[in-house]
């Protein structure tokens, strides 16, 4: 006789999962090209670029990204609509936890349904209706310019911090989950761990978005190197 | 909320003279709820049964309009049964080991709110029907099988280490309590952490140990462990301080080893 999963549990298990890999290992790799945003448009550009040079480009963004984030995204809305959530007679720290993993998901599906239209495809209408995606050249000048409107930085602030607040504490869930932590004490240890690497996460994605108002974001601009635009191809080469 | 060791508490200096009672009241099974308050005067080591009692004696309520006796379910009196549990004050607990003294510090007011609980069917008043638990024992196989055609002399010995954590899971007195907090048991889509924690119990006595692949099965349902939501509420209200998150979450591992490195034994 061997063990029989439900259909119930195995998209559970596939939810959890794909919370950490890929989506969240997408998510680092995504500040960290973010923040070489810190070093001026040249550097950013180049980043951009990089990725568009990476072999199985389409395959790997279809099936590492838009096909996990569709299925994450869509069984995390059926799952936070079950939640009977109780805080206010249950107001215990935890319990908030729960509540604030369901309200964040359910932000960032709004969130990043956005982002994807703004950047990925640009499609919305009011900002700039170019995409980032395919536009390497002009990828810092879009971000940089849609950014100048107040609440457009708003909402991608809003955006990093919910993303990592639900990263962090979704890697706290992933190893209660799974049964790596198990003891209560564990369960203390890793739960500050991971909220702590939520503000890790939070403070490089903010900074990365300011990035692209200010040179070197919110750090000193000493920092960073000294900006340099782009290479254009059509402004005389000066020696 | 503990129980275990001393805990200093606020005392209540000045009672007052009476206390009034907000009873849910609902006639029969399917019936619509209502509301009714009840005043009684103060006296002092009341608790909530001790209360309901003396409502029971005069059900008149308030307004002065004569009604039925509240009904609601008691037996040992001293929080092991767990019969007489109820949503009071908006948490749930034990009436019982409900000190009217603690509640009216605790809510600063002279009205104590009592309710069945939402989570099982409601019988009458504040009386309800908590099959569904022994349902979910049978559900996950809590029991260890004895029953042969010999005598199979006594069991093997286990550490102090594992009998004291077996100790504390095996003091479950399927209150309720666990399923009221949570924010995911309800609809029967959820077996709850009660369930959880008795096929753990079992599945680390070294005999019942045999059958716990029939155990996680019975965890593996479309209403089963993985429905866990991590709000914790469950080790917070538990009136036994049983370790209910470390049973489900090692149960987690043994289905995870299970089902990773079980098929890699074929």
């Amino acid at each position: 006789m061997a063990i029989k999963f439900s259909n119930t549990f195995l998209l559970r298990k596939l939810h959890q999962i794909t919370g950490i890999v890929p989506l969240g290992a997408f998510f680092f790799v995504h500040i960290f090209t973010n923040s070489k945003a810190m070093n001026g448009e040249a550097s950013f550009v180049k980043a951009v670029k990089e990725i568009h040079d990476i072999p199985f480009l389409l395959f790997i963004e279809i099936f590492g990204i838009f096909l996990p984030l569709l299925f994450h995204s869509i069984y995390g809305i059926i799952i936070s609509a079950e939640a009977k959530a109780n805080p206010i007679s249950y107001n215990y720290g935890r319990n908030w936890l729960y509540v604030f993993q369901r309200a964040t998901g359910v932000f960032l599906f709004v969130f990043i349904l956005f982002h994807l239209l703004h950047f990925r495809f640009g499609i919305v209408p009011g900002l700039t209706m170019d995409a980032v995606a395919g536009n390497a050249e002009r990828s810092f000048a879009i971000v940089a310019g849609d950014f100048q409107i107040t609440w457009v930085l708003i909402v991608y602030i809003l955006g990093v911090l919910a993303t990592a607040w639900h990263l962090g504490y979704g890697f706290f869930l992933f190893a209660v989950d799974w049964g790596i932590v198990i003891g209560e004490k564990a369960q203390k240890v890793a739960l500050t761990a991971c909220l702590g690497l939520s503000v890790l996460l939070a403070a490089v994605g903010v900074n990365a978005a300011f990035a692209f108002v200010r040179h070197c974001g919110l750090f000193p601009q000493a920092l960073c190197e000294a900006p340099k635009k782009a290479s254009n191809p059509t402004a005389p080469t000066k020696f | 909320m503990t129980t275990n060791g001393h805990i200093e508490k606020k005392r209540l200096e000045n009672p007052p003279s009476t206390i009034k009672f907000k009873i849910q009241r609902r006639e029969k099974e399917g019936a619509p709820a209502s509301w009714e308050t009840f005043a009684i005067d103060y006296r002092r080591n009341l608790n909530v049964i001790s209360a309901l009692m003396e409502i029971r004696k005069n059900p008149v309520t308030v307004e002065g309009r004569q009604t039925t006796p509240p009904v609601w379910d008691m037996s040992c009196l001293e929080q092991v049964c767990g019969i007489c549990t109820m949503v009071i004050d908006g948490k749930v607990r034990q009436s019982c080991s409900a000190l009217i003294d603690d509640l009216l510090v605790a809510s600063g007011s002279d009205t104590i709110s009592l309710a069945p609980m939402s989570k099982f069917p409601n019988v009458r008043d504040l009386k309800v029907d908590r099959s569904k638990m022994f349902d979910h024992l049978k559900q996950v196989k809590a029991w260890v099988d004895l029953d042969g055609s010999y005598d199979l002399g006594p069991g093997p010995h286990v550490t102090n280490e594992l009998a004291q954590e077996r100790y504390a899971l095996s003091r479950c007195m399927t209150c309720g309590c666990c399923l009221e907090a949570c924010p995911q048991y309800g609809d029967d889509n959820y077996i709850g952490p009660q369930a959880i924690a008795q096929a753990h119990l079992f599945n680390m006595h070294p005999t019942g140990k045999a059958n716990m692949e029939e155990r996680l099965n019975g965890l593996l349902g479309d209403d089963g462990i993985g429905n866990c939501g991590n709000a914790q509420n469950c080790v917070q209200v538990c009136p036994m301080s049983l370790p209910l998150t470390k049973a489900i979450y090692q149960t987690n591992r043994d289905i995870t080893v299970e089902a990773i490195f079980g098929w890699l034994k074929k």
